[in-house]
């Protein structure tokens, strides 16, 4: 005979949990600057864990796995940095002799065409672009005066995904060995599912980021382009953004090549090169690499964007894709739930065969 | 010398080692090389039940099967005629159960629970899945034992009747 009662719920054993949680959100309203860097390290650790585990299945120790992942990535940026400043700092010499006679061309281009505006369309001298122009100019010094507090980010996640890396799944398995016991087969069936399509999506991000950057890199050297180390890298981190990659890669490369040859013909150039990533990354990397990935409409995609920007920036730009997947994915548990559990759909029929076993 | 040995022993954790030999023994890997089974164990997910928490009730969705690392484990099932549950099998470090629930997400025919601290692997039905398309010569081995076990339970049932 079972030895099992039926428990009576009481609504007061969720007092405490609740309150817990509660408390914790309050607090992480209150210091919502300081909860940040925790969020982007717990994201670099979701993305880094993979590899950890791979070294920890294998029977080495997490202690281990962690400190050598750390000394070979800090080892592959030194290396990195070293070969991008020798690369860089020609460029940037070259952008230091260059950048006079761009500013010049730049603002000349810029008088003409408002000139041109005005002749033609008289209203658009309502408009002042020509001061509009100046003040841009002006504060593009005082906007990069505001990303500085952002290169404190550089020292303090990597410190902070250390140590989430070394506490590895402690926290979870803390979390799951005090659930409702009977609960614990169907939270770990959820987290499986979350687990799976964002380790996929962020996987095929990742190394279709890593490719397009490979291949503007190489384009770009080919065609010439000053500045091809820089704008390749900028391309490779913006193409982590859906539809980013490609349209900064034709705004940016497109206005080197102005200022580099003055004519139409490079820039004419650039835009086939830059439609021809386009249909390679549409037809070619995203069926390979992101076939396992969830798959998001693209008015969804650029729903999430928006609101994303909407709600925080351009780290919710970052953000916004990997969070509409866990969405999209909690939606439709969240459905299969209501069907199999609530029984909003009838049960399903097993398999039956009418052949009796031989 | 000695001592280099002794760094290279310090880096390795023995608790895994300890794990990917117990996987070897289970049934279900039989005939997997060890080096495969490191896959097996990435796709495990762990749990401790204590004396007398309830795993899964009869009409619970199995998502998940169950292999016992430590500890022992009682499976009941409810007569609906009489309204009694009885204890039809105790499972033991080694074995495993809830196999259907990789196959159909059908309902539980069982009551699972711990009858002492038990440590448990779980192997969910999409982990399976994601295994068998990636690691198809696993997969192959797995599914290949998991109809052998289907069947020889099948044939345990027939031969009772």
């Amino acid at each position: 005979m079972s030895t099992e009662t039926p428990v009576k719920r009481n609504y007061r054993e969720f007092i405490i949990p609740v309150l817990i949680v509660l408390g914790f959100s309050y607090l992480a309203i209150l210091a919502k600057g300081a909860v940040f860097p925790f969020v982007l390290s717990a994201a670099l650790a979701y993305i880094l864990n993979p590899v950890i585990n791979y070294f920890e299945v294998r029977g080495i120790k997490r202690l281990y796995a962690v400190i050598g992942l750390y000394l070979t990535v800090g080892a592959l940026i030194f290396i990195i940095v070293y070969l991008l400043f020798h690369f860089l700092s020609f460029e940037i010499e070259s952008l230091q002799q260059s950048w006079p006679s761009y500013a010049d061309r730049i603002q000349q281009f810029v008088l003409n065409l408002n000139a041109k505006l005005v002749k033609n369309h008289p209203f658009m001298a309502g408009l002042k672009l020509t001061e509009k122009f100046a003040y841009a100019l002006e504060a593009v010094p005082r906007l990069l005066l505001t990303l500085l507090p952002a290169l404190t980010l550089l020292f303090v996640v990597p410190f902070i995904t250390f140590f989430i890396l070394l506490g590895g799944s402690d926290i979870l398995d803390y979390l799951l060995d005090h659930v409702p016991s009977r609960h614990a087969e169907i939270i770990l069936h959820i987290a499986s599912r979350i687990d799976a399509s964002l380790g996929n999506y962020l996987r095929g991000v990742i190394t279709e980021a890593f490719i397009i950057f490979l291949i503007a890199f190489i384009g770009l050297i080919l065609m010439d382009l000053n500045y091809s180390a820089f704008i390749a890298i900028l391309i490779g981190f913006s193409s982590l953004v859906p539809y980013a990659g490609a349209f900064v890669g034709v705004v940016v490369s497109s206005i080197v090549a102005y200022l580099q040859f003055g004519k139409m013909l490079p820039i004419i150039q650039l835009l086939i090169f830059f439609t021809g990533i386009r249909f390679v990354d549409d037809w070619f990397l995203q069926p390979y690499i992101m076939k396992k990935a969830v798959k998001l409409n693209p008015a969804i995609i650029l729903f999430a964007l928006l609101a994303g920007w909407e709600l925080a920036g351009i780290w919710g730009v970052i953000f916004s894709i990997p969070v509409t997947c866990i969405i999209k994915e909690v939606i439709q548990i969240g459905v299969e739930l209501q069907e199999t559990e609530f029984r909003w759909k009838p049960k399903p029929e097993p398999t039956r065969i009418s052949i009796p076993y031989t | 010398m000695f001592k280099a040995i002794r760094l290279l022993n310090g880096l390795y954790d023995k608790g895994t080692l300890k794990k990917i030999d117990f996987l070897k023994s289970i049934r279900l890997f039989e005939g997997i090389k060890k080096r495969d089974l490191i896959h097996i164990l990435e796709n495990l997910q762990e749990r401790t039940y204590l004396k007398g928490e309830t795993i899964f009730t009869q009409g619970d969705i199995g998502r998940a099967l169950f292999i016992v690392f430590s500890g022992k484990i009682a499976l009941s099932r409810l007569d609906r005629e009489t309204g009694h549950s009885e204890i039809i099998a105790e499972v033991q470090p080694g074995e495993f159960f809830g196999e259907m629930a990789l196959l159909e997400e059908m309902p539980r025919t069982a009551t699972v629970y711990a009858l002492e601290e038990t440590r448990v692997f779980m192997l969910f039905k999409i982990k399976l899945e994601t295994l068998l398309f990636a690691r198809p010569r696993i997969g192959v081995i797995i599914a290949t034992q998991l109809a052998k076990i289907m069947s020889a339970r099948l044939r345990a049932v027939l031969e009772k009747v």
